[in-house]
């Protein structure tokens, strides 16, 4: 069995006297992408920087296709670990032409000059600004800037991808380009990808697995489905999509609001009040659970509606126009919760 | 930029810059232009009376001095300045505050009193030659000049370097390298050397024109040795010489010394022109981990600060606390007498001129300065803006004689005329500091005071000025020190009951009284550090 691509066990990294990782611990598998995903300040930067070798270790260690590259006594440098960056800030070095910067990787790697320029020039091609190999970084978009990024990155023909919010700086529609291209690049070159993020539905859909990053603590890790369906807490619920927060009372193992039963069960025997967490998709408009209407919002595809329960504020979501006002009463169905700590 | 302040078809705002523009062109005329053409007119008159055999005579040796001093001094100061700038940015990790305020500290002291501390730490009966018997050979003479010199300009290559470090050669465009598959040699030979060139060009630029315009030091280590430099031989001639020919060569020598400034000035610019533009909005990157701890570095930083600055400032201070030359400076010898005798009559009026003139240059300086970054926003005017700034490039010995050629016949003898020197040299310094300040307010702020009612006057009172405080007070600092420090100008342009406390000291030292030059020195050198803390706070962290 080939070893993890990468595998990072007990990390801590402080900056003075701040902790910015502590005994963090994450894995992704041959050609996997792991997403770590938190808000901004979590450590997603400093984690990737880590394993890059751009900073520093406190303790811990990190393997990268099976070869230590830091750990007590061990600091390669970035050079010499099997892994390539994609840089937030794209990091584009200002006096190199788009061709120069793809081929910097190819050179450093002992090909031709010739060589190296031809197959810079392939990558641009690929990543769809060939047109541009001549630019400098001051006379391309945002979007054709992280374009240049990934083609460098791909250039350097690692086993391990490093994607620091590589659309963080982009707006909506380049941001949704520049991820397809990533995803299908990453995936053509069959290596490994960590990938850092604040957003949750871009983690979700790029990711074999997904951890959650708080304060520099890993506080869940699974497959996206899995950190969707059950996060361990709010903040976890909170972090990885939409969610309402609710407290219902549990009755034999069934969840009833307002002392109506739903079709919604949660394991456990005692009888009691309970907080769940509810996907929007969990719940739907028309039922016999007692709710009036306190907005609704008509975003084209899709309507939210947001309902005061005698269980809390949900929010849940309808098809097309939702047919009901502010201040209306609405009957409405629960077919899942999920149970979270108090 | 792109979109102005106040909008142009507002004509009461158009009025007002107009009479602005008029009073800043009135100005700069009168204070620059106007004594630099006088300057230029009497060259060519020195040249038709036979100026050139005087200019060779003497005049030679001088400028030959002067050059390979300054070109010396400049490569050690690159050497330094370079390197002490990516030991901050780069190796220092949570050093580098200290490491940043270490660079620049050597700037607060008057370039002659460096030289003063230099030959009391390491010259023959030095601090160093009373602790253990080691002395600098040639400290008096061309290799301590440039030793001297370089300490004094390697900060201004260290600031332009790291400014450049954390703007254009950001650190993660050379771990983009390194994670390209670059080593730290090529990383740093391919992307921040070329990132960097220009930076470090402009800081060698400056370097040679603040050594060639350096007179303090020369002054201190090159006149007792008779090792003239230009502006060491401008000042004997003028002061210590009544001849038509040595006038000649005074005027002579302070156009050569002109011209080669304004070419090497030229040449910078010309060479650094075309220099990559940083794409705005991608250089604001978050603070990150440093990439390595290196208490070393701290400790080398401490080091060059202790004997570039450290121990000549302690030397001096501890000659002027000892009762004569010689006797070795430990407790049982000390006394106040020197101070005494420094704060004696004869000094109070020099230093009460000396901070009359500087707080009257800081003022001025700083109001022009305002003025001009108001009015200037965009074509002409920003070339005006230029020009100021290329003042502060002109040699001091040659805009005092400049401005003694322009003004001598009415004004010789007088503060004013001092005063207009400073303002011709200092005004640069306001400009400067009001354009950054005024440049980096989004005018959306003022847009928002009018949208929320506020007259254009209110807008200005309650936003701009509280906004560009803070500026305003580091500006009338800097132009204040500046003043305190100043010997150049003023060592050629007082006369009896117009000396500052500068030249005071600088004339005790030529008579060879050494106890009360240090203590003179330490009084001139304590309200600058004072003056600076506010300055060093207000940049901690961040410089350039």
């Amino acid at each position: 069995m080939s070893p993890p691509a990468l595998r990072v066990s007990d990390l801590s990294v402080s900056y003075g006297k701040a902790a910015i990782l502590q005994q963090v611990s994450v894995e992704a598998g041959p050609g996997e992408v792991l997403a770590l995903l938190g808000p901004s300040g979590s450590g997603k930067t400093t984690l990737l920087f880590a394993v890059a070798g751009f900073v520093a270790l406190d303790t811990g260690t990190i393997e990268i296709g099976g070869t230590t590259v830091a750990g007590p006594g061990t600091h390669l440098p970035p050079e010499r670990r099997d892994a390539a960056v994609v840089f937030q800030s794209y990091a584009l070095w200002p006096h190199l032409s788009a061709l120069e910067t793809v081929a910097f990787p190819l050179r450093a790697a002992g090909e031709r000059p010739e060589a190296a320029r031809a197959e810079a020039a392939r990558l641009l091609d690929a990543v769809g600004i060939g047109p541009l190999a001549g630019r400098r970084p001051a006379e391309l978009s945002g979007g054709q800037q992280q374009r240049v990024g990934l083609a460098r990155a791909l250039a350097r023909r690692a086993g391990l991808y490093l994607f620091d919010e590589p659309t963080a700086h982009l707006d909506a529609a380049t941001r949704e380009a520049i991820q397809a291209e990533i995803a299908t690049r990453r995936a053509e070159s069959g290596a490994a990808a960590v990938y850092a993020t604040h957003d949750a539905g871009e983690a979700l859909a790029v990711a074999d697995r997904v951890a959650l990053l708080r304060d520099g603590r890993i506080v869940q890790a699974g497959d996206p489905a899995e950190v969707y369906e059950r996060p361990t807490d709010r903040w976890a619920a909170a972090i990885t999509g939409p969610v309402s927060i609710l407290t219902v009372h549990r009755e034999d193992g069934n969840v009833l609001v307002g002392g109506v039963r739903s079709a919604a069960s949660v394991p456990g025997g005692a009888e009691g009040s309970v907080t769940v967490a509810v996907r929007p998709d969990w719940a739907a408009l028309g039922g016999d659970l007692p709710a009036r209407v306190a907005a609704a919002w008509f975003r084209g595809p899709h309507s939210d509606v947001v309902l005061d329960t005698p269980a809390g504020r949900l929010s849940l979501r309808v098809e097309g126009r939702a047919g009901v006002r502010p201040g209306d009463p609405a009957g409405w169905s629960l077919h899942r919760v999920w149970p979270l700590p108090d | 930029m792109s979109t102005g302040r106040s909008s142009g078809a507002d004509p009461a705002a158009r009025r007002g810059r107009a009479a602005g523009l008029a009073v800043v062109v009135a100005a700069l005329a009168a204070v620059v232009v106007f004594p630099l053409f006088d300057l230029l007119r009497s060259a060519g008159e020195a040249i038709g009376d036979g100026g050139v055999a005087a200019l060779r005579s003497g005049g030679g040796e001088a400028v030959a001095n002067s050059l390979w001093t300054s070109a010396t001094a400049t490569t050690v100061a690159v050497v330094v300045g370079v390197g002490g700038a990516l030991l901050s940015e780069r190796v220092g990790g949570r050093f580098t505050g200290a490491l940043r305020v270490g660079m620049v500290l050597p700037l607060l002291v008057p370039p002659f009193v460096t030289a003063l501390g230099w030959t009391r730490a390491y010259g023959p009966g030095g601090l160093l030659d009373d602790v253990a018997g080691v002395t600098l050979p040639g400290l008096s003479g061309g290799l301590g000049i440039v030793a001297a010199t370089a300490a004094h300009v390697a900060p201004l290559v260290y600031l332009v370097t790291a400014a450049a470090l954390s703007t254009r050669a950001r650190p993660e465009l050379e771990w983009a390298a390194r994670a390209s598959g670059a080593g730290p040699v090529g990383a740093f030979r391919r992307i921040t050397l070329p990132l960097l060139a220009p930076a470090i060009g402009g800081g060698a630029a400056l370097a040679f024109v603040a050594s060639m315009n350096s007179f303090g030091i020369p002054a201190v280590l090159g006149i007792p040795a008779g090792f003239p430099t230009i502006t060491t031989r401008i000042f004997q001639d003028l002061a210590r010489s009544a001849s038509n020919a040595a006038f000649a060569r005074v005027v002579l020598l302070a156009t050569v010394l002109l011209a080669l400034v304004a070419v090497v000035v030229a040449a910078t610019d010309v060479a650094t022109r075309r220099a990559d533009p940083i794409r705005p909005g991608a250089s604001h990157e978050p603070a990150r981990p440093p990439a390595s701890r290196a208490p070393w570095a701290r400790g080398l930083a401490w080091a060059y600060l202790g004997f570039t600055a450290g121990i000549p400032v302690l030397a001096l201070a501890l000659t002027g606390l000892t009762r004569a030359v010689g006797l070795p400076p430990s407790p049982d010898n000390w006394t106040l007498a020197n101070y005494a005798e420094a704060l004696r009559g004869d000094f109070v009026g020099p230093a009460l001129r000396t901070l009359l003139l500087a707080a009257a240059a800081a003022t001025a300086a700083t109001a022009l300065g305002l003025l001009l970054a108001a009015v200037s926003r965009r074509g002409a005017s920003r070339g005006l803006a230029t020009a100021a700034t290329l003042t502060f490039a002109v040699p001091g010995s040659a805009l005092a004689v400049a401005v003694l050629l322009a003004y001598g016949p009415w004004l010789r003898d007088t503060l004013t005329i001092i005063l207009i020197a400073y303002l011709a040299k200092f005004w640069a310094l306001g400009h400067r500091s009001a354009v950054g300040s005024i440049g980096s307010i989004d005018p959306d702020l003022l847009r928002a005071a009018r949208a929320s009612g506020a007259g254009p006057v209110t807008a200005a009172r309650r936003v701009l000025l509280p906004l560009l405080r803070p500026a305003i007070g580091a500006a009338w600092l800097l132009v204040f020190l500046f003043g305190l420090h100043e010997l150049t100008m003023s060592s050629l342009l007082y006369g009896p009951g117009t000396a500052t406390l500068a030249v005071v000291t600088l004339n005790v030292q030529q008579l060879g009284d050494v106890t009360v030059t240090a203590a003179l020195a330490s009084i001139l050198t304590l309200p600058g550090f004072v003056a600076a803390i506010p300055l060093l706070r207000r940049r901690n962290g961040r410089f350039g």
